[in-house]
């Protein structure tokens, strides 16, 4: 198997856009082609979620491929939910490391703003159960609300430990000129105040407005190459030194604890493993934080803490940006925004940024290690990343 | 006749399913009758605890109401299944009994699905 780097990226701001789906793929992908030095590649794989349904633009691969002139290369879409993005990441990466492609363009978009807000998240709730929790009205905030009474009944967790994790996404988000949302916001604001409850009013209860991510629209390309093709671009090095993915089941209530994200466990065992290294290793992670808990909740199942402990952690501030490791230090999901087929390129392209050590006023020193989760449906689909700055 | 939610028993070994997949979970077993996969059906209980819940503010555009509340049950006999609830202040473990009720009407589409009440 041979190893696969990372040698471009582009993003487009995660905000409302007014471009056609396929120019908002386009567009960061010409940024990553640009960055690497390549005119052309030898395959693309475009991440997305609703272009059938919301876009009413299906086969995005072929369109990508047209904005960008590079036909006659071979093209398609990547649907895996919420985790397309490190989906299509994954399969160009095999396509490197089984030998049949030495450059590959990875890009995803989304644009949700073609509905409202109600409308895009029952859109979204297509990816639950069908007969077992979609026919109840259930929605991804509502599975998110009840997985969170049952971690705060079971570990201690509470309305404070989720608005910290708001607070220090927008915090950060407020230093990445591409976020969605750049405001900062305070615990009096959004808890302990007198206008609180009408700022941050309940959604799914107990989730309120802040714990939940906004809905984007927004792009992010990367290019993936051989290790020869990387050598000779002369970008600095950035290896995609391991990748895993593991599913669950469908319906949430069919797992054996509904508070363990068994997959996020098992793809980053299978990233880790394959990279060679430990969740220990990590200066920097971007952890799919749809929902303000599943950032306390992944961050235990991928090992950075043990689980119940994720909480304290951040209590402690070891996950902010001058903490010991740092979490969504692009604002995650949650401020940088959640443009949905296009969210698990974004945080690769967030790593690339630290490993490089091109991330500005949010760098973190001397990030070596980076590592994603890309989280897809409630936990049934997961995909994981880790890069290595060589 | 009062409507049920129907488990999907595996021909071979028994076990009980739901919801459904197209083969056992436990055994792996599938049954097929020429073209077609086969399960007994056997009616799930509609009594147990509640496990955890939610009350949802924002609701899919088909639903009139201002909030509908989920929860998660463990039937008597140990499965789970997710389903609405009409508990004024619900907690976690207590005793709830089920009804088959319509839960959405999406356009023409009529779901029929489990509301818990309380037991207590």
């Amino acid at each position: 198997m041979r190893d696969v780097y990372v040698v471009g990226i582009g993003i487009t701001s995660f905000t409302r856009l007014d471009y056609p789906l396929a120019e908002i793929a386009a567009y960061p992908a010409l940024q990553a082609m640009q960055d690497a030095g390549l005119d052309k590649v030898d395959h693309v794989y475009v991440a997305n979620m609703g272009g059938g349904r919301v876009s009413n633009q299906t086969a995005l691969g072929s369109a990508v491929v047209d904005h960008l002139c590079l036909w006659p290369v071979g093209a398609e879409t990547i649907e895996n939910g919420p985790a397309s993005g490190a989906s299509a990441i994954k399969t160009g990466a095999m396509a490197i490391a089984s030998g049949m492609m030495d450059t590959v363009l990875v890009t995803g978009a989304e644009r949700m703003n073609e509905v409202n807000s109600l409308e895009a998240t029952d859109f979204v709730a297509t990816l639950a159960h069908p007969m077992a929790e979609r026919i109840y009205g259930v929605t991804l905030p509502a599975l998110a609300g009840m997985f969170t009474r049952l971690y705060m009944e079971r570990y201690g967790v509470t309305s404070r430990h989720l608005a910290m994790v708001a607070i220090k996404n927008h915090a950060n988000a407020c230093l990445n000129q591409f976020a969605h949302v750049q405001n900062k916001i305070s615990m009096d604001g959004i808890l302990d105040g007198k206008d609180a409850s009408h700022n941050n009013p309940v959604i799914a209860d107990p989730l309120r407005f802040f714990d939940i991510c906004p809905v984007s629209d927004g792009g992010a390309a990367v290019i993936l190459a051989s290790a020869e093709v990387a050598k000779k671009l002369g970008k600095p090095l950035v290896k995609l030194a391991g990748f895993g993915q593991a599913t669950d089941t469908h319906a949430v209530h069919e797992r054996e604890d509904p508070t363990a994200l068994t997959a996020v466990r098992l793809a980053a065992d299978k990233a880790f493993k394959m990279a060679k290294l430990k969740p220990a290793d990590v200066d920097v992670a971007e952890l799919h934080d749809a929902f303000t808990i599943l950032e306390i909740a992944e961050s235990e199942e991928v090992g950075f803490f043990e689980k119940g402990k994720g909480h304290l952690a951040l209590e402690r501030g070891e996950t902010a940006l001058n903490g010991k490791l740092p979490i969504n230090t692009s604002g995650g999901l949650k401020a940088r925004g959640h443009a949905v087929g296009a969210t698990g390129i974004a945080q690769a392209h967030e790593i690339v940024l630290q490993l490089r050590g091109d991330a500005k006023k949010r760098q973190v020193k001397d990030a070596k290690v980076g590592f994603t989760c890309n989280f897809g449906g409630f936990g049934n689909n997961v995909v994981c990343l880790a890069m290595v700055r060589e | 006749m009062n409507k049920q939610i129907l488990g999907y028993k595996c021909k071979k070994c028994g076990h009980v399913q739901y919801p459904y997949h197209s083969r056992c979970k436990k055994c792996g077993h599938t049954e097929w009758r020429g073209f077609d996969i086969v399960f007994d059906t056997a009616p799930l209980p509609q009594d147990g605890k509640l496990l955890t819940f939610t009350h949802l503010y924002a609701l899919p555009p088909d639903f009139e109401a201002v909030t509908v509340s989920f929860g998660i049950v463990e039937l008597s006999d140990g499965h789970r299944i997710t389903g609405q609830l009409k508990i004024e202040a619900p907690k976690i473990g207590m005793k709830v009994q089920g009804k088959v009720e319509l839960v959405r009407q999406e356009g023409y589409t009529k779901h029929w699905g489990l509301v818990f009440y309380s037991a207590a």
